[in-house]
Parts: C-alpha cells; structure tokens; sequence
C-alpha cells in the first residue's frame, strides 16, 4: 500500500460533499457584515451558526484594545512562552483569569484545541486511567491520546455509565481523571456536573470540565457551568477558549492545584508553539472584562435562546428538550438534513450541518446558535424560515 | 467463562444493534459488516462491557476487527480481573 492511499478515505467523502447542491463544508463567508450577519454567495444572510455567543466579535473595547496593542507591540510575538513569547500581556491575562475563578493559577494557550492538548499533555501518563464522555470534542481525546493514557469512555452523560466503570478500574480510580465538558456544542445538552461531581468526591478521582462553550452563558460573570452548578471547588481543572463567546483566539487551564504552575516545564504542546499574539492576548483581555460585567449580554443571548426554542419546538422538530444558546435539531435522514439545510442557506440563514459521523446519536443534526447580538426581528425570521420549510418537507406537527 | 461462550454471548450482543439484519458469524466484521456507525460502536461496547464488568482501553481496540477479535479480548480482559 502507497502512503497516499491513506487519503482515499477522505478522497470519497470530499466527492461525497462535493455532490450536494452547496458543500456545507466550503462555505465562504465574502464579508462580515456584524457579529450576526454575513456575505454568503454574493448574498446577505443571517449568521445563525456560529460561536460567537456573547457577540462581542465588533465590540468597540475589543478592537480598540487590540489595535493599540499591535501599534505598540507588533504583530506577533515571533517565539514560545518559554522563550521570547512571554509579553507582560500574557502574565496579565493569566492573572486575570485565575482571578476570575478565584483559583491560584492559569496557563493560557495559543488555541483551545493546544489548550486541551497540552493540558491532558503534562497531567498524565502511561500510568493513569481516563474515563471520558463518549461524546466529548476531539481535542480531548487527541490530548489523552498525546498523554499515552488508557483512555476508557462513558455513555454520554449518564453518571450511571460512569460509575461502573470507576468501580470497575478499583484502586486505579484514586489516579483517573474524569472528562467532561459544560454544555456540548451539537445538540446543545449540559452536562450532568453535580453528579460527576459527586461520583469524582467519592472515587477520589479528578475531574476536568472543558467549557468551552459555556463560557459566558453560564454561571456568575459568565464562568461556566461548574460555577452554575455551584462544582467550582470540586472541580480539579477548568479548560477553555477564547475563540467562542470571547470572541478571539487562544485556550486556558485554569486550577486550584498550584502545580498546575509546573505545567509548563512538561506540556509539549504550550512549549513548542509560538505565543498568541499581543493584539490578540489584549482583544481577549478586553473581551474577559466584557463577559465579568454582560448580564445583560447574557440576557439577550438567553431570551433569543428561549424564543428560538419554542419556536423550533412547536414545529414540533427533534430538540434536545431545554433551551440553550445551542439548538441542534436531530433528523433520522441525512437527504432531508442536506435539502433542509439547503433551503435554510437559500433562504438567508447560515446554520452548521453535521453530517455522519460528527453528529451525535446517528443521523444528521442541523446546529443553529444565537448571540447575544442578535434582534428579535433576525431570531423571529430564522424560526419564520424553520417553519415554512418543515411545512415544505412535511415535516412539521400539523403535516 | 470460556471463549466459545464469550463468543455467543458477543453475538447475542451485537445482534440487537444490528441494523441489515446479517446472519452473524465469529468471523463478521463489526463495523465493515455490521454497518455500525461509530456511535453505535461505542453504544455497542459499553453494552458488552457492562455485560462482562470489564473495562475495554481505547488502545486495544485498535486490533479489533471481527466479532472474535472482540470475544479474545473480553476472554483475556476478565481473565486479568481474576488474577
Ligand atoms: C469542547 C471544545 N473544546 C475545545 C475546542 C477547541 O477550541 P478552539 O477551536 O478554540 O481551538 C472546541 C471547539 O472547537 C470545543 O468545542
């Protein structure tokens, strides 16, 4: 076998794509109108799939910060955190988010995935046991896999799953780390943390919650579920990124374990990378202060939630039953995801398809997401638009 | 439980998940044969670990191919809890 047969695999599946009316996976968004709003095929349309949660994408404070930032400092940093890459801005954000958790230490990375990576990196070894949610984000599983870790996998978020399997590992659990995330960003589900939680306190066991899109929705200044859930103090590591509801890029570990500070020294993925950019590192300052005082932003982006939601569940479409931010609608058929999608982009409103096998549970989801930027009018007209095609398709409760 | 019983019991297993309906031999591939998406797979196993009070390691899956190559590893993993 050639060594580029290995691309054959993923040669079928661009045909594949490449075979449906618009390849959902080569979108171009031509130009960024507002954090809600986009040139999609010479054509405006609502953005109503993104990660942009706290729609702080536009802030004014944000892009201030970080054109001074690059006036005054340049455009990269050129080097790693441990060698020329640390600018006092780096130190200052670290701070600043340990100060957020009221937690003794924070790392930052230059992305959420390296975040993950070099986390699971420097924690564990050959010697410790993983038991991670099925459905956890890639990164996640690339970090333990990096970390040479025998990784075990749970039924998605089911404590019960969980804790068979900590029994099973007997006195290994003393040494396993316990994976999850806050809110899953395809269907749009939380995790059950206070039951992990308490799973982790008994097994004595650690417990890593990755909120990477919970950050900004939930929780006091918008830290997260665990601090919704009131988990904090037991929750032995938080990760998470700044390219979601901050609206920028670059990940963070932040813990209540100081040695966390020696991280650094071992995490392969936080030495051998360059820095985040200063204007970068000053936007997401900026951005964090934004999220510690957005009640209000939080306001918005909840009640658009709700709106959507019901609107989407009286059609009477396959919802994960509580409202979030996140509102994945599962369909049996991938054809009726596609044409469904399809019409939706036709019709003015981006949202993410997720095809088989990204898509949880079978089948195929269509992902929309709201902002805290977006109008009542914009999230009217998605649910108006959800609506008239579900009629179309016969999808909808009355068909 | 000696491996010829494993391999029924995988079997019996591995037919409620069984979405074409094949006639299910040791030799059936899993995934190839079975036409098990990947979430699937993993709802699959989780079944025959708790069927079996084993732990299966990411690790060693990777060799897994057939309906046997399963059962060998299920027979080895509860042999180890014994000892
Ligand atoms: C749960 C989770 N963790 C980590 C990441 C990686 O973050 P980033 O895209 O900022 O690298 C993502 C998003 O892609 C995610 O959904």
């Amino acid at each position: 076998m050639s060594l580029l047969s290995n691309f054959e695999l993923a040669e079928s599946r661009k045909k594949q794509l490449e075979g449906l009316p618009i390849n959902p996976t080569g979108v171009v968004l031509e130009k960024i109108v507002s954090p809600t709003e986009a040139l999609i095929n010479g054509k405006i349309v609502i953005l109503a799939g993104t990660n942009n949660y706290l729609g702080l994408t536009f802030s004014k404070d944000c892009i201030d910060a970080g054109i001074r930032s690059l006036e005054t400092q340049g455009t990269g940093t050129t080097g790693s955190r441990m060698a020329n890459g640390t600018y006092s801005g780096h130190l200052e954000l670290e701070r600043e988010i340990a100060e957020l958790y009221s937690m003794p230490y924070s790392m930052v990375f230059s992305t959420g995935y390296s975040a993950n990576l070099g986390t699971m990196a420097a924690l564990l070894d050959e010697n410790n046991a993983v038991l991670i949610d099925s459905e956890a984000h890639a990164s996640l599983f690339d970090g333990c896999r990096m970390s040479g870790a025998e990784v075990f996998r749970f039924k998605h978020n089911d404590p019960s799953s969980l804790e068979k399997r900590l029994q099973r590992l007997g006195e290994r659990a003393n040494s396993t780390l316990i994976i999850v995330e806050g809110l899953y960003s395809i269907r749009g589900d939380c995790a059950p943390l206070r039951e992990f939680a308490e799973l982790k306190e008994s097994y004595n066991s650690y417990l890593l919650v990755d909120e990477a899109h919970s950050l900004g929705l939930y929780g006091r200044y918008g830290r997260g579920l665990a601090d919704q859930l009131d988990i904090l103090d037991k929750t032995d590591f938080i990760v998470g990124t700044f390219s979601k509801s901050l609206g920028t890029i670059g990940g963070f570990c932040v813990s209540k374990h100081p040695q966390l500070g020696l991280f650094k020294y071992s995490s392969r993925p936080y030495i051998f990378t360059a820095s985040p950019s200063p204007a970068v590192i000053a936007s997401t300052r900026s951005a964090i202060k934004l999220m510690k005082e957005g009640d209000h932003l939080r306001k918005n982006a909840w009640e658009s939630a709700r709106n959507l939601h019901g609107a989407l569940e009286s059609i009477g479409l396959d919802l994960h039953p509580i409202p979030s931010p996140v509102i994945g609608v599962s369909f049996q058929s991938e054809e009726v995801a596609i044409q469904f999608w399809n019409i939706l982009l036709e019709s003015g409103i981006y949202t993410n398809l997720i095809l088989p096998p990204a898509a949880p549970g079978g089948g195929a989801v269509i992902r929309c997401s709201v902002t805290a930027a977006h109008s009542v009018e914009q999230i009217n007209k998605i649910g108006a638009c959800f609506k008239s095609i579900a009629k179309e398709l016969g999808l909808s409760k009355a068909a | 439980m000696e491996l010829a019983e494993i391999t029924k019991t995988v079997i019996s297993l591995a037919r409620k998940v069984d979405e074409k309906n094949i006639t299910l031999t040791p030799e059936s591939a899993l995934v190839a044969d079975l036409g098990l998406e990947s979430v699937q797979i993993i709802e699959f196993l989780c079944e025959v670990e708790d069927h079996f009070d084993i732990v299966i390691g990411e690790d060693s899956l990777a060799d897994v191919v057939t309906v046997s190559d399963l059962a060998e590893l299920v027979y080895h993993l509860s042999r180890e809890k014994k000892l």
